[in-house]
């Protein structure tokens, strides 16, 4: 019989949690509640003796300092007159982190072991006193706040229909299929037979693809192979398989497609045929075999690029937009875990040193009549939330992130997550960086268990969003397995006992096992040996799970009692599914009944190569013009405003939720200056302790220049990655890139998607930006992802559904080593006295800026950046940082110089004074553009004046000039046509920065 | 005699590494060691003792992914399979330091405050008042009377607290006697040494007398919320580049590899664990 153990804070105690629902309920709905409690509830769903549910609540489960607990309600105790009671569980099947902990301990602590059946389940009880809240309004807290219907479940009970013996009774959500596993036949007699099927399945195969899926199962040589083995046309898991394995997601078909390009202004046509070969594969590879501190790109779950001679970093992005725009946070602490995980089966296996993060979500105070999902509010507190739990409870520092606020996310959000690990480069001798599979070894699945969740991830992110769209591919991260797995395979590791690795992500299984057994070639698996949370899976659902922190690890036959062993003393479950074979063939079954019989190169070769229709027209064809402005009067109330809006204000109240510093590598965190309150150019960590090596990292989205060419936007990127990187100390001989694409579907259709020509031809330009940057620059793309398809379909005012497509978004990560921390520098200037100096040309670029975004404009002018002025510009500030010349170095970016110089002062606690006359800037250019153009290519610095001769003489040839000096006296004071355009209190500038988001925590 | 360290690692601890690493720096014999080699696992005997080591350190991190309260499940696998070894280690003169996540275990365990030498649970570390896990550096005055090993000599120092549930309650008899005794070790203070008296962020949690640290009567078990490994290197400090800066105007140049003040907590366990 199931008992409901209810646990509270002592009533004279402070509830932060239920004073946090207060202010919420308050600042989000509208709501007043006058007090709230909130009780913890564990349904222990298990034959316990009295003895026993009293060790267990006493020992275990209550603080006697500061709880109380009870078998009976505890509303009488807690809130004796509470109007509402609000219980919020998890539905079945959701993973329940604290119920898994809780059946963990009472394992321990009771002595005893306990059947599958039994369980423990976590929930929640709120008891508000809120006598004027409403029915109506009660259950709106719980759907729009305190609950996702996706993944919980939730009751309101009015305090008159309150049961003071039962209170909220007892919900044990226990999954249960009625089902016994089975595999189906599905025969495919035509094209459209097989693309009906897939629409029912949610399969969302490409039509060019089915003739060829056919053609395979047709052939006579393979019907002849699979009748020996009871198999004639395609089963389930088969075809689920082909799905998985084709889908954009983990194909790339948008990517590797042939774009036929036009101008249709010039009449001009170029093909492309494959971008990501053209413009990312054959550059990277020139680079890379040219530059010995590249160590493995383009094949790994990772890139893997020198640290210093004995280490390897590893390198990785991706992004979790689909799952988290319907549950925020389950998607961004799936997403996050997730990507951990890419490092860990990269080689044989790297240790996580560092994460980081790239939100863009709608306005946080949109008031729109198109309903998303959630509301931007709701579902940035749950992203940062997610990000929050799943970095921290990792260990790894989250080491920063920038968020984006623009109105047409709300159709889909963007969650960046970015992973970096390190590694000895030989382990027992040999490279870290290479493995593969032969024929003999096992295949071990290590980590969590299966279950129904996750399954259809990668397919439902291959399509927008809309209110159909399958929730099932939503899923909550376990840090804590993941964690303890992480531990253990390094252990493993190091023991030599791994010969592959790799991990369970989009497509599970299928994916992992159908991968690497491409390289052995062959494998053989047995899905009933599959650990399953619950019994009742079909096997396809078993092969294309997505349930989390799991990976797949190929050992050597003799190998396996020690890594077995190791997984034990982890407390990690391993299991023996399979072996790889020479065969060339991937063989399924379910105990004795065979269930999939293909060739593992079946899905490399002989698919349709995606088309797409690019159609550019540049800008000026496009009415894009400059906006007519006068001179302002007030150019620091700009500066003012500019430092106020959303997307430059402070962003502390996140970073400060996440460990920045955990594992003691940290060198420049995510804030600068003496109040730690302004964002940092870059981060930068020891992540190898015993080394002196450190690691510089940015991100960079400039996703507003797209609106005028997305070329401009992605060379900018790249550029200001590199100054980023530079500006902190890193060498800027040995950036590498990470690009994480975004972009809405470029699939023309005429009633579907009618801009998605232009769409397309955005996607060809900016790659061809990102050739000619990083091949400018010398910057090779150690890993990257693409995710497309941020499109939503929204419902706005009387039942009209638009759509809302994202604007085309990269996330740019540069990466470089910081050979001597010596060389490390922040931005806040240091000492009063100093001398100013701005190097790199201001032009008149304030198109697709801050300034136009505040004003409601576009402009023409986009930022072009001029690589080689770039590169130069970087390699003089390095060797000016290892002479130890500059006191201080700022990048110039969003809101141009104006922003880099109150960031400064802000930093500093110190005034600065810059003439803006002085600037290299073309003459005419007028106040208003030399304080805000946002021309890339450009750093502020400030210098001792007894080391300026020596920075000048180093900065022959590069355009720069002594502006102004850093004074005493807490003033920005900005100069230009002879007058004080400018004159503000850092007091001042505080308060802009800081009212928007600076009270929250 | 030598200063051996046992550092503990495993189910979702995530402070081992650099916790003997700064334990090496100060001196000591650190080596990590798995909760499970201990306490033995499910299908595993223990394989390590306690025996041969005279310092324990109970380091940070998210065990058991704090669920059911931070340390809790912890202190109940230590407290279940360990208790008569920790007894022994104690009696023999071992130092027990718990940091954040290992603070939080030691008051469950109840090997702190340990007034009356009874292990109670008389001291709770509980959600900070902000409502949030809050990462910032705090300045902290170090209680002149206590008798913490681990403070000796140290008047004030900053260190990062990385934390959601660090504020510390107890009884009113329970926080009158800590405070009589002197075993309030470390408070948050500002950046001047006086008390933040409650203010937020300078205490960062909301804690009781703003304390930060405990230790038992004999001064050998101590615990903290903030993290001295956080700041075993001079270059962990959030404004070291400004004093690098300042240095630099005098004709010095600062060693980033240099140590940090966070490292003098573990050079005094090291130097009391071989006066011991």
């Amino acid at each position: 019989m199931a008992e409901r153990l209810e646990i509270g804070l002592k009533p004279d105690l402070p509830d932060p949690a239920g004073r946090g629902l207060m202010a919420k309920a308050r600042a989000y709905l509208g709501l007043s509640i006058e007090k709230a409690r909130v009780l913890r509830v564990l349904t222990l769903d298990a034959e316990l003796s009295c003895e026993e549910l009293e060790k267990a609540r006493r020992d275990i489960f209550t603080n006697p300092v500061t709880e109380q607990s009870s078998f009976q309600p505890l509303a009488a105790q807690v809130l004796p007159d509470f109007d509402w009671a609000l219980w919020v569980g998890l539905k079945p099947g959701v993973r329940d982190n604290e119920g898994a902990t809780g059946l963990e301990a009472m394992r321990d602590v009771l002595c005893r072991g306990f059947g599958s059946e039994e369980a423990v389940y976590s929930s929640k009880l709120y008891l508000l006193k809120a006598p004027k809240l409403s029915l109506a309004a009660a259950q709106a807290l719980c759907r729009e706040l305190l609950a996702n219907d996706i993944i919980q479940q939730w009751r309101v009970i009015p305090r008159g229909e309150w049961d003071p013996a039962a209170g909220v009774g007892i919900v044990i959500p226990k999954v249960r299929l009625a089902h016994t596993p089975s595999v189906a036949t599905l025969p495919i007699p035509s094209d459209l037979e097989l693309l009906s099927l897939s629409d029912q399945r949610h399969l969302f195969l490409n039509p060019a693809d089915a003739p060829v899926i056919r053609a395979y199962f047709n052939d006579p040589r393979v019907r002849a192979q699979r009748e020996r083995l009871g198999l004639g046309d395609p089963t389930d898991v088969e075809l689920e398989y082909v799905s998985q394995a084709r889908s954009d997601h983990c194909n790339h078909n948008t990517f590797n497609g042939r774009f036929r390009y036009l101008d249709l202004l010039s009449g001009e046509r170029r093909e492309v045929d494959n971008l990501f070969k053209r413009c990312i594969k054959d550059p990277t590879e020139r680079l890379a075999a040219e530059r010995d501190w590249v160590v493995s790109v383009l094949w790994d779950n990772a890139g893997v690029a020198a640290l210093d001679g004995r280490n390897h970093y590893v390198i990785t992005g991706e992004t979790h937009n689909s799952p988290s725009n319907m549950e925020a946070y389950g998607g961004a602490i799936t997403g996050i875990v997730g990507v951990y995980r890419d490092p860990m089966g990269t080689g044989l296996g790297s240790k996580l040193v560092a994460g980081m993060w790239g939100f863009c979500v709608g306005p946080r105070d949109y008031d729109g009549e198109l309903r998303p999902a959630l509301h931007p509010r709701r579902l940035l507190d749950g992203i940062i939330e997610g990000v929050r739990d799943g970095g921290n409870k990792s260990g790894i520092p989250t080491a920063l992130g920038t968020l984006s606020f623009d109105r047409r996310y709300i159709g889909k959000c963007l969650v960046f997550v970015s992973a970096v690990g390190v590694m000895p480069a030989l382990v027992g001798g040999l490279p870290s960086h290479e493995k593969t599979t032969s024929p003999g070894e096992l295949v071990i699945m290590s980590g969590g268990r299966v279950g129904a969740d996750g399954i259809h991830g990668v397919t439902a992110s291959s399509a927008g969003y809309s209110e159909s769209t399958p929730a099932g591919h939503v899923q909550i991260g376990d840090p804590y397995t993941q964690k303890k797995m992480h531990d253990f395979l390094l252990e493993a590791r190091d023991a030599g006992l791994i010969r592959f690795i790799t991990d369970n992500g989009g497509g599970g299984l299928s994916s992992s096992v159908g991968e690497s057994a491409r390289l052995s070639p062959g494998a053989e698996v047995d899905l009933q040996k599959v650990p399953l949370k619950y019994q009742g899976l079909d096997p396809w659902q078993i092969w294309v799970s997505e349930s989390q922190e799991r990976m797949t690890v190929a050992v050597a036959p003799e190998d396996e009692a020690a890594f077995m062993a190791l997984s034990e003393k982890h407390d990690v479950e391993s299991t023996v599914i399979g072996r790889f074979t020479g065969d060339g063939k991937l063989k399924l079954s379910y105990g004795d009944e065979v269930c999939a019989y293909v060739d593992v190169e079946f899905l490399e070769k002989g698919f349709p190569q995606w088309e797409f229709e690019a159609h550019w027209l540049p800008p000026e064809a496009r009415g894009l013009a400059e906006p007519a402005l006068t001179p302002p009067e007030d150019l620091g109330g700009l500066l003012l405003d500019l430092l106020d809006s959303p997307n430059l204000c402070s962003r502390e109240w996140i970073n400060r939720q996440y460990d920045h510093e955990v594992q003691g590598t940290s060198v420049i965190k995510p804030f600068a200056g003496r109040r730690q309150e302004v964002p940092s150019e870059a981060a930068v960590l020891k992540p190898v302790l015993e080394s002196p090596a450190g690691l510089a990292m940015a991100q960079v989205v400039l996703f507003e220049y797209g609106d005028i060419d997305a070329y401009h936007m992605v060379t900018a990127s790249v550029e200001e990655g590199l100054r980023r990187v530079t500006a902190v100390g890193g060498d800027p001989m040995q950036v590498g890139g990470v690009d994480n694409f975004c972009w809405p579907s470029v699939q023309y259709d005429p009633r579907e998607n009618p801009d998605g020509r232009y769409k397309a031809a955005q996607l060809v330009r900016a790659c061809w930006g990102l050739k000619d940057a990083c091949e400018a620059l010398g910057v090779p793309l150690l890993s990257g992802k693409d995710s497309m398809y941020v499109d939503g379909r929204l419902k706005g005012r009387h039942g009209l559904m638009q759509r809302v497509s994202g604007p085309p978004t990269m996330l740019f990560t540069a990466t470089a080593p910081v050979h001597d921390l010596k060389r490390a520098q922040t931005l806040e200037p240091k000492l009063a006295g100093d001398l100013l100096y701005v190097l790199g040309r201001t032009r008149d670029e304030l198109g697709g800026g801050a300034l136009y975004n505040l004003l409601g404009q576009v402009g023409r002018n986009v930022p072009e950046t001029s690589l080689d002025d770039s590169l130069a510009l970087c390699l003089a500030t390095a060797r000016a940082l290892e002479r130890g010349l500059l006191a201080s170095v700022c990048v110039p970016s969003r809101g141009g110089l104006g922003l880099a110089l109150a960031r400064m002062a802000l930093a500093g606690e110190l005034g600065l004074e810059a003439d803006l006359e002085l600037l290299p800037a073309p003459a005419g250019l007028k106040p208003l553009a030399r304080l805000f153009s946002e021309s890339t290519g450009r750093l502020v610095v400030s210098v001792d004046p007894a080391k300026a001769g020596e920075l000048e003489t180093l900065l022959a040839g590069i355009p720069h000039a002594r502006v102004g000096r850093v004074l005493k006296e807490k003033r920005l004071r900005v100069t230009a046509q002879g007058r004080t355009v400018a004159d503000l209190a850092i007091s001042q500038l505080r308060k802009a920065f800081t009212k928007r988001f600076g009270g929250m925590v | 005699m030598s200063a051996r360290a046992l550092v503990l690692a495993g189910y979702g601890i995530n402070c081992d590494f650099e916790t003997a690493h700064a334990l090496t720096l100060a001196g000591a014999e650190a080596r990590r060691v798995h909760i499970s080699q201990l306490t033995g696992a499910p299908g595993q005997p223990a394989t390590e003792t306690l025996e041969g080591y005279n310092i324990l350190v109970f380091d940070g991190g998210f065990s058991w992914g704090d669920d059911h309260g931070a340390g809790v499940l912890l202190a109940t696998r230590l407290g279940n399979h360990l208790r008569d070894q920790l007894r022994d280690f104690l009696g023999r003169g071992g130092l027990v330091m718990g940091i954040c996540n290992g603070f939080q275990a030691l008051v469950n365990l109840g090997l702190l405050p340990l007034l009356n030498g009874r292990w109670e649970r008389s001291v709770a570390l509980t959600a900070n008042d902000c409502g949030n896990f809050q990462d910032r550096w705090v300045d902290l005055a170090v209680e002149p009377a206590s008798p913490c090993v681990f403070t000796r000599g140290l008047k004030s120092l900053p260190l990062p607290v990385r934390h959601g549930e660090g504020k510390l309650v107890a009884e009113p008899t329970v926080l009158a006697e800590i405070e009589a005794r002197g075993l309030t070790a470390l408070r948050y203070a500002g950046p001047a040494g006086k008390p933040a008296k409650g203010r937020w962020p300078q205490n960062p949690n909301g804690s009781q007398n703003d304390i930060a640290g405990i230790c038992d009567p004999s001064g050998r078990v101590f615990g903290l919320m903030p993290h001295p490994e956080g700041y075993y290197r001079l270059s962990q400090h959030p404004t070291w580049t400004l004093e690098r800066e300042k240095a630099r105007r005098k004709g010095r140049e600062l060693d980033p590899e240099a140590p940090g003040r966070g490292l003098a907590i573990f050079a005094n366990a090291v130097a009391a664990a071989r006066g011991a």
